[in-house]
């Protein structure tokens, strides 16, 4: 189990300027849809956005308060 | 030093036009991202594989290293990595994936 303000946390610590929505997929505080907007994935193809991301959540994935997590990763400009 | 798990891997990459390391089999998934992964290839119709990762640890992680990508499922498609469904959506939004396939199954 992980609270969505640590889950921000943790994401603001790689990506400082991320703007990061949390969906709770079932309730149960270790599925989740992150939603994480920053320029910092300008030029970045979609699999080095999410393993930024992937490298920002490890500790928590790693332990298991992070059981499943589905993500959306878009620039500002929605690219 | 060769790796006979990595040879292994690369060997069913090669093999298998679409190939899902997974959670379970295709009879029995063990885990709904699989699942929504072989729902996803479901409806190209095009032929795809799904080998079970969670019974072998260390080819679990040998998967990871050399994909640079924590979670399961892995997809492979026509020997390259795209990552899950969260990469696959978005391509299929942007009308990528009919070509892709398209081009995998190209000569049979």
């Amino acid at each position: 189990m992980i609270t969505t303000e640590t889950l921000t946390t943790y994401v603001r610590k790689a990506l400082p300027d991320a703007a990061v929505s949390v969906t709770d997929r079932t309730g149960t505080m270790d599925h989740f849809s992150i939603r994480v907007v920053s320029d910092m994935f300008k030029g970045k193809n979609l699999l080095d956005r999410h393993r930024l991301i992937y490298d920002a959540l490890g500790e928590p994935m790693k332990d298991g308060r992070i059981h499943a997590l589905e993500i959306k990763a878009e620039t500002t400009d929605g690219s | 030093m060769a790796d006979p798990i990595e040879d292994e891997i690369q060997a069913e990459i090669k093999k298998h036009k679409i190939l899902i390391y997974g959670k379970g089999t295709k009879a029995m998934p063990q885990c709904g991202f699989t699942r929504e992964t072989m729902q996803f290839f479901d409806k190209y119709g095009y032929p795809y594989e799904l080998i079970d990762a969670l019974p072998n640890p260390a080819k679990r992680e040998a998967l990871t290293r050399m994909t640079n990508w924590p979670t399961l499922p892995k997809v492979f498609i026509n020997g390259k990595f795209y990552g899950d469904t969260d990469i696959l959506d978005p391509m299929e939004k942007k009308g990528e994936i009919e070509p892709l396939l398209k081009e995998a199954f190209k000569n049979g």
